[in-house]
C-alpha cells in the first residue's frame, strides 16, 4: 500500500477481476492464487485456455505452475533481485515502452542506472532461477500487448516488502502496462475488507482517503469535518505496538476483530506484551486466543448479522446485508463503537449513526467515494474513484494519468531477508494459506466441510531433506526457530525445493507464527512472515 | 452490427451472432431450459428450449427435432427478420412430451409422506433435521410457521403423519409428535423468545369470536400479517377446548397458559367474559369498526341423549362434565359410572371419572370397538387405566334408585348391525327383548357436539347467518365466508368436532381468506399438489430403498404407570429427554427432497402441466445414494442427464459415465464421479437441474414457507464474491451464487459455499465478559458493566498518561463503516493517531 501510494499516488489493484481473462501475459508472483483467491484463480486459468501465457514466480510448486508457460522458482526473499533482473533484460533488449515512459513517468534515469548491474546471471546467483528463464520471462512479459502482474503476501510480507512492490511497479511502468484494460499492477487483497479498512484510515499516518495526518491541509479539513482539534503526530503501527507496551508508553488497547496472538509473527512476543497492558479490550465473534487474555470481551455480530459495505480487492464497494439476528446479546461493531464513544465524549459531539448514515459521512471525507450512497449500492456495485452521483465508477485506474501526476520510477537495491539459514537453522521456512482454511481458523475450523477437508497442521518438506533426517510421511517432527518451537507431522513433497519447508499458519495446535520473524520492513512496518531460518528435527517416540 | 427480429410479436433488436436463447434473455423473455449453461454446448440436449421459427427454410434451417418447424433456441442464431414464437401449441406440446420423457425415470420424493399427510402441511422433516442438529429453537420456529399451538398439539395430536412414515417399512414410525412436544417444552424451559416477526401494520381490525385453538390460531396468523386483532372470549380465560375439553393430565394448564401467552405476546387484544349474543352482536362489531369477523366458537354444545330419564341429578353431558372437572368443581360421582358414546371426548370423560375415584367406569357404544370414532390410541390408554367397554349396546332409559347401593339404573338393549345400505354402511339395530340394566352412580353422555343449538341470537345479522342441519356454521370451505358478508367461520364451529391440528388448519385458511378480503388482494396460492413419489402407498415403495438401513426401534416415551396415573390429574407422559429426542430425530429417513425449491424439472413439469401420475415417474431405485464426497450427496436416481454439472465445473472435476442410452436418450448404468481435481466449490450443485446433487449440510426441505434470499458479500478473501444467503427464520439454509452477479458470476470457492456454519456455532460469544482483577477470570457481564468498565479505564489512562497511551487495532474483517467509526473514535474521542489494522501493504 505504502509502496504504491508513493510511486503512483494511490494504493490499490489497478485493474479488474473481470479483466483477468483479457490478459495476454500474466505474471503471478508470490501468490498461490488458486488457493488464496480461488475465483480469481479460475479466471487466470480461463485466460490461459484463451491463449494467454502465464508466468508463475514462486518458490513452491503451486496449483498454477501446472498451467504456466514458465515457472520461475526463486528462493524465498529474493523477489527484488528477480524483478530487477527482468527490468534489466527489458532495457537491454530495448523492449521498454519509451513513449509511455517519457509521457507518464519520472525518475527513469535513476531507475535505469539502478538495474544496470542486475544481469540475469547476477540474479541467478541470488534467486536460483536460471538466467535463461529470466531472459525468457522478461521477453514474454515485455512482448505482450496486455500484461498484468498479480501478487499477494509472498511479495509484501518481507523486510523488503515495500521495495518489492516498487520494483513490480517499475516493471509495469517500463512496459506501459498501467492504465489499460487487461493489464496493470494487481495486489490481491487477502481479506474481505482490507481495502475498505485501508481506505478508511485505520492507519497511523492516514485519515480516510489516504490523506496524511501530518499534512496541515488534510488535518485542517478533518478538524472542520469532525469539529475538534486533531493530533498531527503519526501514531504507532500495529507491529510497533508490542514494543511500545514493553516500554510502558502504551497502556490501553482496543482490538476489534483481530487475533494477533495467533496471526502475528513471533506471536509469543505479542501475547507477552499484551499481558502488560492496563486494559486490553477485545471485540470478536469467538473467544479467540487474544480474547482469552483480554480484560473486557465484547461479543460482536458476524457479517451475516449486520449492514454495511466491504470494498473488494478491485476497489468495488459492495453491500453487506443483515440476514439473521446476532446470537444472544451480541451487537454489531458499529453500535458498540457508538456506545463507547457516547460514554467517552457524550452523545452531543459524535452522533450515533447507523451504517447508511456513517456511509454518507464517509462520502463527505473522500472524493473517491463522493458519488456513492446506499441507494445506488442497492442496485449496483461501484469501483472507486466515483466522485459524482452520475459517475459510473472506475474499473481501470490511471487511464488518463496518475494521482501524483507522473508515476515515479524507484531505484531499488536488493537487500536479502533479515534472517538466512545457517548451521544451526539450516532450512528456510515460508508460511501461507491453504484452500480449506482461513487465517487463524476461527471461522473455517467451525465449518464442518472445511475442517473435515483440512483438519490438521503439517510441514511440507522436500524428499531429499526428509531423507537426510530419515523421516517418513506423516511422522511428527519438531520445528524450531530462534523464536519458538512446535511439533507437527511432516508431508514429504516436491512442492517445496530442497532446503525449504512450508507451513500453513491456520492451526493453533501448531501455530506457525510462533516461529516466524517479526523483523519489519523499514517503511511500512510489515513483518517478514514469509521467510526465516528453521531447523527440523525428528521426534523420538517417547511413548514407545 | 445488429439484427431485428420478433419474439412472440415483440420487436427485438439484438447484437448479431447471438443465439435466440441469449437474445430472449437480454430482452427479458424467458425461454425455459433444463440443460443450458452459458458458453457451453450440450451433448445431450433437453430440447425444452424449443421455439417455433416461421419460414425457417428462409434462413437455411432444418429442424433436428421431431416436430417440424421447431428449433433449439440455445444453438440457433438469431437472424434478421426472424419471427419466433416461444409459446405456440407445437412448442408447448413438444416441451410437454420432452418433460414427460425426462420425468419417467426421475425417481424420488419431492415431499416426505409425513409432510403430505399432516393436515397442517407442517415441514416435519425440516424440524426433525433441526432437532438432530440440536437446533431446537429453529425446529420450533419451523413448526410455529404453520402451527401456533405446538405445546397442545404435541400432546394431543392424532398423528396422521406417523401413520405414513416410511420408517414403518423398516421397523416403526418416527415419534414425530413427541419430538414436536420436546422442542416446544425445551424452548419453554430455556426461556426462548421466538420473536416472531410481523408485517407492517395494515390498519385493519379483525374481531375473532372465541379464544380456543381456532380463534387463537386465526389471531396469530392475522397478527403476523399486520392486522389489529381482538379476541372476544365468553369465558374468563382463553383456551376454549384446550382448556375445558382436555383435562390437566393431557394438557397441563401451566403449559397451556405459557402457550397462549406466547401467542398473545405478538400483540393481540383480548376481551374476556364477553358472550356473543348476550354482551355483543355482529352489528356491534361492525359499529366498533372491525373490518371482518371470524367465528371460532368451537362445538361446545352436546347432542342431547334421547332416552327417557327420571332422575337427571347425576346425569351429565360430556362438555358440561369436563368443564366442571377442569374448573376443579367438587363432584359426587359415586363408585360406578357409565359413559355413553365412543368418541375422543368420551375417552377423556372416562379417564377423568377414574381420576375422581370412580372404581368402575363403563363406556357404552352401539357398534364394535374398531368402529368407535375415538382414536385407537386414546381407547387403549383409557383401557390401561381400567376403563371397561360395553359394546353393541345402547341406552334405552335411566331411572333413579332411591334405596339401592347405586343411585341410577341404566337400561340397555343389545344391538346388531343391520343390512348394508346403498353406501354399504350398516346401521346398528336393537335386538328385540334383549334388554338388561346396569346399576351406576353417574352417567355422562358424549354423543357428539354442535356449534349452535337451534339458531344464533343477538340481532338481525345473527338471524341471517346460515346454520347447517347438523348445528354448524355454514362456511364456504374455500373462502371460509359465511352467509353474511365479512363474517367468516372456521374450526369446530364450521367443521364439527375434529382434532386440534385440523382446527389450526381451518383457522389458517380462514386467516388467509380474511387477509385477502380486508386487503382486497389475491389469496396466497395453496400448496401445489404436484409430487414425485417413491410410492404412494406402502405397497408401492420398493424395499430396495432401504438397503443398508439398520433396524433401530423408536424411543419409548417415559410414562407414569396407569395405576399411579389414575390417582391424580398430573401429566401421564413425561416427555423425551434431549438425548432421546436426538436419537429419535436421527431415525428420520429424510425422504423429502432438499432441492425442493430449486428443482427445475419439477418447476417446469408444473408450469407445463405435465401430469406425471399419467405419464409416469421412476418406480424403483437403480442406484444407492452416494455420500462419499465431503460436501455433496449424490442421488443418481434423480439425475436426468442434463450434464449441467459437468459443463459448469471450472476444474474438470466431474465425470459422468453411462453404459448406454435408452431409445429416449436417457442414461443406463450411470456413474457420477468426482475426481481428484475437485476442490468442493459446489458450483455443480447450484447448477444441478434436480436434486441429484445436493449439499450435505442443507438439511431442511422447504415447501411453501417464506425463504428470504439475502444478497451479501462473502467474508473471506478480498475477491468480494456476491453470495445469496437463503434464510429461513434464524437459519441460513444454504449459500448460493447468482451467475449474473459481478464480480464472481456464480463462481465461489469451498469457503464461499460451505464455510458459513460458524455463524450459528454454539461457541459464538453471546454476552460481554469482564476480568475484574488482573489475576482473575473472565466473568459474564452486562453491556452496561462492560462498556462502563472499558470507558472508565480509557478515561483514567487518558488523564494519567495522555492520548498516545491508548491505541486501537481495527480489522480488515469489519465493514468500511465500522472501520471509519473506529479510527474516528481514536482521533476524535481519544485524540491519538494510534490506530491501525493488519494490512498496510
Amino acid at each position: 500500500m505504502t509502496g504504491l501510494v508513493t510511486v503512483l499516488g494511490s494504493g490499490a489493484m489497478t485493474n479488474t477481476i473481470e479483466g483477468v481473462v483479457d490478459n495476454d501475459v500474466l505474471l503471478v508472483i508470490g501468490s498461490n492464487t488458486t488457493e488464496t483467491h480461488p475465483v480469481i484463480g479460475v479466471r487466470m486459468r480461463r485466460a490461459v485456455k484463451k491463449g494467454a501465457k502465464l508466468i508463475v514466480a514462486d518458490p513452491r510448486k503451486i496449483g498454477l505452475t501446472d498451467d504456466a508457460a514458465l515457472w520461475l522458482r526463486q528462493r524465498p526473499g529474493t523477489d527484488g533481485a528477480l524483478i530487477n533482473a527482468l527490468c534489466h533484460v527489458i532495457l537491454r533488449e530495448g523492449l521498454e515502452d519509451a513513449a509511455y515512459i517519457k509521457e507518464r513517468t519520472e525518475n527513469f534515469k535513476a531507475f535505469k542506472e539502478s538495474v544496470s548491474e542486475c544481469t540475469p546471471q547476477w540474479a541467478e546467483q541470488i534467486t536460483g532461477v536460471a538466467a535463461v528463464d529470466i531472459e525468457q520471462a522478461a521477453k514474454l512479459y515485455a512482448g505482450a500487448e496486455r500484461a498484468g502482474i498479480y501478487y499477494t503476501m509472498g511479495i509484501t510480507q518481507h523486510t523488503s516488502g515495500t521495495d518489492n512492490v516498487c520494483a513490480l511497479a517499475n516493471l509495469a511502468l517500463l512496459t506501459g502496462n498501467l492504465g489499460k484494460h487487461g493489464a496493470g499492477l494487481n495486489p490481491l487483497r487477502g481479506q474481505n475488507n482490507v481495502q475498505g479498512a485501508s481506505d478508511m484510515g485505520c492507519n497511523p499516518v492516514f485519515y480516510p482517503g489516504y490523506q496524511r495526518v501530518d499534512d496541515e491541509g488534510h488535518q485542517q479539513k478533518f478538524e472542520e469535518l469532525w469539529g475538534t482539534p486533531l493530533s498531527p503526530e503519526p501514531g504507532l503501527t500495529a507491529t510497533e505496538m508490542p514494543a511500545a507496551i514493553h516500554e510502558g508508553k502504551l497502556k490501553g488497547l482496543w482490538i476489534m476483530g483481530e487475533n494477533p496472538v495467533l496471526s502475528d509473527p513471533n506471536s509469543a512476543h505479542v501475547s507477552e506484551a499484551f499481558k502488560h497492558l492496563d486494559i486490553l479490550v477485545v471485540q470478536d465473534i469467538f473467544l479467540t486466543e487474544t480474547a482469552e487474555i483480554a480484560d473486557v470481551v465484547l461479543p460482536a455480530a458476524s457479517f451475516a448479522e449486520k449492514d454495511g459495505t466491504f470494498t473488494n480487492t478491485e476497489r468495488r464497494v459492495q453491500r453487506v446485508r443483515k440476514a439473521v439476528p446476532p446470537p444472544g446479546s451480541a451487537l454489531d461493531d458499529l453500535t458498540i463503537i457508538n456506545q463507547v464513544s457516547a460514554r467517552m465524549i457524550g452523545n452531543g459531539r459524535q452522533k450515533a449513526n447507523d451504517a447508511a448514515a456513517t456511509f454518507d459521512e464517509i462520502t463527505k471525507t473522500w472524493v473517491a467515494m463522493a458519488g456513492m450512497d446506499y441507494d445506488r449500492l442497492e442496485s449496483e456495485s461501484l469501483q472507486w474513484p466515483c466522485p459524482e452521483r452520475n459517475h459510473p465508477g472506475t474499473p481501470v485506474l490511471h487511464e488518463n494519468g496518475f494521482p501524483r501526476g507522473k508515476a515515479l520510477f524507484s531505484a531499488i537495491t536488493w537487500n536479502g531477508p533479515d534472517e538466512l539459514p545457517d548451521e544451526e537453522y539450516p532450512l528456510v521456512l515460508s508460511t501461507g494459506r491453504i484452500l480449506y482454511q482461513y487465517h487463524t481458523g476461527t471461522m473455517t475450523r467451525r465449518s464442518e466441510v472445511l475442517e473435515e477437508s483440512a483438519p490438521s497442521p503439517y510441514v511440507e518438506m522436500n524428499p531429499a531433506d526428509a531423507e537426510i533426517l530419515s523421516l517418513e510421511e506423516g511422522e511428527t517432527v519438531q520445528a524450531s526457530t530462534r523464536r519458538g518451537q512446535i511439533t507437527l507431522p511432516v508431508r514429504i513433497t516436491d512442492r517445496v525445493y530442497k532446503g525449504m519447508v512450508f507451513m500453513p499458519f491456520h492451526y493453533k495446535e501448531a501455530a506457525a507464527n510462533l516461529l516466524t520473524n517479526d523483523a519489519l520492513d523499514p517503511v511500512c512496518k510489515i513483518p517478514e512472515a514469509k521467510v526465516c531460518a528453521i531447523k527440523i528435527e525428528k521426534v523420538e517416540d517417547v511413548s514407545a | 452490427m445488429t439484427v431485428t427480429l420478433t419474439i412472440d410479436d415483440n420487436q427485438v433488436i439484438a447484437e448479431k451472432g447471438l443465439t435466440i436463447l441469449e437474445v430472449a434473455k437480454r430482452s427479458e423473455i424467458t425461454i425455459p431450459t433444463l440443460c443450458h449453461i452459458a458458453g457451453t454446448v450440450s451433448e445431450n440436449p433437453c430440447e425444452i428450449c424449443a421455439v417455433q421459427i416461421a419460414e425457417a427454410e428462409k434462413y437455411g434451417l432444418k429442424s433436428s427435432l421431431s416436430t417440424e418447424g421447431l428449433f433449439r433456441a440455445c444453438v440457433t442464431l438469431a437472424k434478421e427478420g426472424m419471427e419466433i414464437h416461444t409459446g405456440s401449441d407445437d412448442v408447448i406440446a413438444h416441451r410437454q412430451e420432452r418433460l414427460a420423457i425426462l420425468s419417467q425415470t426421475h425417481f424420488g420424493d419431492c415431499k416426505a409422506p409425513c409432510n403430505l399427510t399432516c393436515p397442517g402441511q407442517i415441514n416435519v422433516q425440516g424440524y426433525i433435521a433441526h432437532v438432530a442438529k440440536g437446533e431446537y429453537e429453529e425446529a420450533l420456529r419451523l413448526v410455529m410457521d404453520r402451527n401456533p399451538v405446538p405445546f397442545s398439539v404435541g400432546r394431543v395430536c392424532p398423528r396422521f403423519c406417523e401413520t405414513r412414515c416410511r420408517r414403518i417399512l423398516i421397523d416403526e414410525p418416527v415419534s414425530i409428535n413427541h419430538l414436536k412436544r420436546f422442542v416446544a417444552d425445551w424452548c419453554m424451559a430455556n426461556n426462548i423468545d421466538l420473536a416472531i416477526p410481523k408485517d407492517k401494520p395494515t390498519g385493519k381490525r379483525i374481531a375473532v369470536i372465541g379464544g380456543g385453538p381456532a380463534g387463537l390460531s386465526a389471531a396469530f396468523f392475522l397478527t403476523r400479517k399486520g392486522h389489529d386483532v381482538t379476541i372476544f372470549e365468553s369465558e374468563p380465560k382463553l383456551g376454549g377446548a384446550l382448556r375445558y375439553g382436555f383435562p390437566e393430565y393431557k394438557v397441563p394448564k401451566e403449559i397451556l397458559d405459557y402457550e397462549i401467552n406466547a401467542i398473545l405476546k405478538m400483540g393481540i387484544n383480548i376481551r374476556l367474559s364477553q358472550r356473543w349474543g348476550k354482551d355483543f352482536s355482529l352489528q356491534d362489531l361492525n359499529d366498533m369498526g372491525y373490518d371482518a369477523t371470524f367465528i371460532a366458537v368451537g362445538a361446545g354444545i352436546d347432542q342431547p341423549m334421547d332416552v327417557p330419564c327420571t332422575d337427571k341429578g347425576h346425569v351429565y353431558t360430556a362438555t358440561e362434565f369436563l368443564y366442571l372437572i377442569n374448573e376443579g368443581k367438587p363432584l359426587e360421582l359415586g363408585k360406578r359410572a357409565a359413559v355413553i358414546g365412543g368418541n375422543n371426548i368420551a375417552m377423556e370423560v372416562a379417564r377423568s371419572l377414574r381420576r375422581n375415584g370412580v372404581e368402575q367406569v363403563t363406556v357404552i357404544y352401539p357398534r364394535a370397538r374398531i368402529e368407535m370414532p375415538a382414536n385407537q390410541r386414546n381407547i387403549k390408554e383409557a383401557e390401561k387405566e381400567g376403563v371397561q367397554f360395553l359394546l353393541m349396546a345402547s341406552p334405552v332409559g335411566i331411572c333413579g334408585l332411591s334405596e339401592n347401593e347405586s343411585r341410577l339404573k341404566l337400561d340397555l338393549i343389545r344391538m346388531k348391525l343391520g343390512e348394508p345400505d346403498k353406501r354399504g354402511k350398516r346401521e346398528p339395530l336393537p335386538i328385540p327383548d334383549s334388554t338388561n340394566s346396569l346399576s351406576v352412580d353417574t352417567v355422562v353422555s358424549s354423543l357428539g357436539q354442535l356449534a349452535v343449538d337451534g339458531s344464533v341470537t343477538g340481532g338481525a345479522l345473527e338471524e341471517s347467518i346460515k346454520i347447517s342441519p347438523k348445528g354448524m356454521f355454514v362456511a364456504n370451505p374455500r373462502s371460509s365466508q359465511t352467509s353474511v358478508d365479512g363474517v367468516f367461520a372456521g374450526g369446530d364451529a364450521a367443521t364439527g368436532s375434529k382434532s386440534v391440528i385440523q382446527a389450526v388448519v381451518s383457522a389458517r385458511r380462514a386467516a388467509n381468506n380474511i387477509h385477502s378480503y380486508v386487503m382486497d388482494v389475491p389469496k396466497d396460492p395453496a400448496d401445489n399438489r404436484f409430487n414425485f413419489t417413491r410410492g404412494k402407498s406402502f405397497d408401492d415403495v420398493a424395499l430396495k430403498n432401504f438397503d443398508g438401513i439398520n433396524v433401530k426401534l423408536r424411543e419409548k416415551m417415559p410414562e407414569r404407570p396407569p395405576e399411579v396415573c389414575v390417582q391424580d390429574f398430573d401429566e401421564v407422559k413425561l416427555g423425551f429427554t434431549e438425548k432421546m429426542a436426538h436419537r429419535e430425530a436421527e431415525r428420520c429417513l429424510s425422504c423429502g427432497c432438499t432441492a425442493f425449491e430449486r428443482c427445475d424439472l419439477k418447476r417446469l413439469d408444473i408450469d407445463f402441466q405435465v401430469n406425471i401420475n399419467k405419464t409416469g415417474m421412476g418406480k424403483i431405485p437403480w442406484y444407492p445414494i452416494d455420500s462419499d464426497h465431503r460436501a455433496i450427496r449424490v442421488d443418481r436416481n434423480k439425475c436426468i442427464y442434463c450434464m449441467r454439472c459437468v459443463r459448469s465445473c471450472e476444474y474438470d472435476a466431474l465425470e459422468l459415465k453411462v453404459q448406454s442410452l435408452d431409445p429416449m436418450g436417457r442414461p443406463l448404468g450411470l456413474e457420477i464421479i468426482f475426481n481428484e481435481n475437485c476442490v468442493s466449490c459446489g458450483k455443480c450443485v447450484d447448477n444441478c437441474s434436480t436434486g441429484a446433487l445436493n449439499k450435505k449440510n442443507r438439511i431442511v426441505p422447504i415447501q411453501s414457507e417464506v425463504v428470504q434470499d439475502i444478497r451479501t458479500t462473502c467474508p473471506y478473501c478480498g475477491t468480494g464474491c456476491q453470495i445469496d444467503l437463503k434464510v429461513k427464520g434464524k437459519t441460513i439454509l444454504e449459500v448460493t451464487a447468482d451467475s449474473d452477479a459481478i464480480p464472481n458470476f456464480g463462481d465461489l470457492c469451498v469457503k464461499g459455499r460451505f464455510g458459513h456454519n460458524f455463524i450459528q456455532h454454539p461457541d459464538r460469544l453471546k454476552t460481554p465478559m469482564i476480568r475484574w482483577h488482573k489475576d482473575g477470570v473472565l466473568e459474564p457481564a452486562t453491556w452496561e458493566q462492560a462498556l462502563d468498565f472499558m470507558a472508565g479505564s480509557f478515561a483514567r489512562i487518558l488523564g494519567e498518561y495522555g492520548a498516545d497511551a491508548l491505541a486501537g487495532l481495527s480489522s480488515a474483517r469489519c465493514t468500511t463503516e465500522e472501520n471509519y467509526a473506529f479510527q474516528k473514535f481514536f482521533r476524535v474521542a481519544i485524540g491519538t493517531n494510534n490506530v491501525d489494522h493488519c494490512a498496510r501493504y
